[in-house]
């Protein structure tokens, strides 16, 4: 260990240092503007405590949804020639690299009640409203999100020596037998970090959500809109609960430690 | 997050890359391993080169067209200013330009309070133009303006609903038929105006109704392209946008005064190029733009 930092240039070092000065300061001021002989009253204010429960209920739907849509999809683009695979692909990345704001714009195009593609008759049908509702919410974190976890999961089937999965076939294990005792153990790395990626994508979801699902408190106002919300009414509010946010994030990462953080340096 | 945006914008940036389709080699020697987006880094980064390269080559071209400019050089002023002035403003900014060419206006258009927090906490700003008399008194508690503003305009609010009406809303005391009525937040200049007008006609309208929209501008799209029954806006907003809302006016004896004050801001290191503009919008040529937009004289 010794040996090989000693061999680091200096500027690198200098530049390593930068960076997490740069990175660290926005925390840093972020926790000085905390009031925290208030904090605790204002993180159980109603309209903090509600944004804090849809954010948390819907970030973790949009997660599962993701999982649901993304893993046939990662699994199609991993394994299989078919044509248009590279439009299709294309297609995953585009929400990825889209700003936000448009993605809800264009979700309004698709399923907004009144200028909606499918939104007019998921109305008249079913009587479903999917602006300016929770599964709204949910929907615009899920268009967001998912591109993360396809492409995380696309690379780990990838990875995959399919040869195990042959084995096991030659061995009579059934389709749901090989993918849960076989494939999904494999995939496991690659799932956690795509879960990961998604579910904090979904979290700090801000410009679709509010374009898609409004913001409407107790209702459709995730943390994100509430700390924007607030920041000029209520900015001791603002930064408990972006403190909170910090607190939620750093737990969540010290608990997947070993497969995320320092995992990689043993 | 940080890795999430990184990974993002490098992964928009092998999009322009023509051999973008990095799937049969990069992902498969990064995602099967825990340290994933650092490898995935890494190996995007190293096949981005040439594309880094292009860029540098494009950045070195830029570099004399900017001397030029600064032969003729020419003074930018910011102007802060309201959301529902955007479109006025942006007119009477390329006039102002058209008439002094050794001016350039860059402006910033937000809610008003947003605008007040901005200034306080330093953002570099010329110019100041509110929706409200409040925000500006605002800045002159706290030393960032140090003289009273001057009315320059004077707007009031309107009812907007889906074209058509279809829930046959006729007045503000109809509102209760709506399901989700947009109106700006609370601490914007239109998000009190409309909790006043509210109070005047005595509608009580439950939170769980309503979606704050962060500025005038957004509250009113939340109608014309959103799915929201009706919004409570400026009626220059209401006249801009007349082809997607239908508009109802409100009486005059339920109405609002929202009185537009500007200010040049304390610091300002161009406060003469500052006050000229002030007075164009001041002067009958800028109040005239005013006029073609909807608003009243002070």
């Amino acid at each position: 260990m010794n040996n090989v930092s000693s061999r680091t240039p200096r500027f690198v070092r200098i530049g390593a240092l930068i960076g997490v000065v740069f990175l660290a300061l926005p925390i840093v001021g972020l926790l000085k503007r905390v009031a925290w002989s208030t904090l605790w009253g204002q993180l159980t204010d109603v309209a903090t405590r509600d944004a804090l429960r849809i954010s948390l209920y819907a970030s973790v739907c949009a997660t599962l949804l993701a999982l649901v849509l993304g893993l046939p999809l990662a699994w199609c683009l991993a394994r299989m020639q078919f044509t248009g695979r590279r439009f299709v692909r294309a297609l995953v990345l585009l929400p990825m690299v889209l700003p936000p704001v448009v993605g809800g714009v264009a979700l309004l195009g698709a399923y907004g009640k009144t200028s909606g593609l499918l939104g007019g008759v998921l109305e008249s049908l079913f009587g479903i409203q999917l602006t300016y509702s929770l599964s709204g919410v949910i929907i615009a974190e899920t268009f967001v999100a998912l591109p993360f976890l396809v492409l995380a999961l696309e690379g780990g089937l990838r990875s995959i020596d399919t040869k195990y999965e042959e084995a096991a076939a030659v061995m009579g294990a059934k389709d749901l037998t090989r993918f849960m005792r076989v494939t999904l153990p494999l995939l496991k790395p690659s799932l956690v970090a795509g879960l990961m990626l998604a579910w904090a994508r979904a979290l700090g979801e801000f410009g679709a959500t509010i374009t898609f699902a409004g913001n409407i408190q107790g209702r459709t106002q995730t943390a994100p809109l509430a700390v924007y919300t607030m920041l000029e009414s209520n900015p001791e509010g603002a930064y408990a609960l972006s403190f909170l946010l910090v607190a939620i994030c750093v737990g969540v990462l010290v608990g997947l430690r070993d497969r995320w953080i320092g995992g990689a340096s043993q | 997050m940080t890795v999430t945006r990184e990974s993002s914008a490098l992964i928009s940036l092998e999009m322009a890359n023509p051999c973008w389709d990095f799937s049969q080699t990069s992902l498969r020697t990064t995602w099967s391993s825990t340290d994933g987006v650092y490898s995935l880094t890494v190996t995007i980064l190293a096949r981005l080169r040439s594309l880094i390269v292009v860029l540098a080559v494009v950045v070195g071209v830029g570099a004399p067209v900017r001397a030029e400019q600064i032969q003729t050089k020419r003074i930018t002023i910011t102007v802060s200013a309201a959301a529902s002035l955007s479109k006025a403003y942006t007119e009477i900014g390329k006039q102002f330009e058209r008439t002094n060419p050794s001016i350039k206006i860059r402006f910033n258009f937000a809610s008003s309070a947003s605008l007040v927090s901005q200034i306080q906490s330093g953002a570099p700003t010329d110019v100041f133009a509110a929706a409200d008399v409040t925000s500006i008194d605002k800045l002159l508690a706290t030393g960032n303006v140090t003289k009273r503003p001057k009315m320059f305009a004077r707007n009031s609010m309107q009812l907007v609903v889906k074209p058509g009406n279809p829930l046959r809303i006729s007045s503000v005391a109809d509102l209760p038929k709506a399901s989700v009525i947009s109106l700006c937040a609370k601490a914007a200049p239109c998000g009190s105006y409309a909790a006043t007008v509210l109070s005047r006609y005595g509608v009580a309208t439950p939170e769980s109704k309503i979606s704050r929209g962060i500025d005038a501008a957004a509250t009113l799209n939340a109608v014309s392209t959103g799915d929201a029954d009706a919004a409570i806006v400026y009626a220059t907003d209401a006249l801009i946008a007349r082809k997607s809302v239908l508009a109802i006016s409100i009486p005059v004896g339920k109405n609002v005064k929202a009185s537009y004050g500007i200010a040049v801001v304390r610091g300002s290191k161009n406060s003469k190029q500052a006050e000229m503009f002030v007075s164009y919008v001041l002067s009958p040529a800028g109040q005239k733009v005013l006029s073609n937009f909807g608003f009243l004289a002070p």
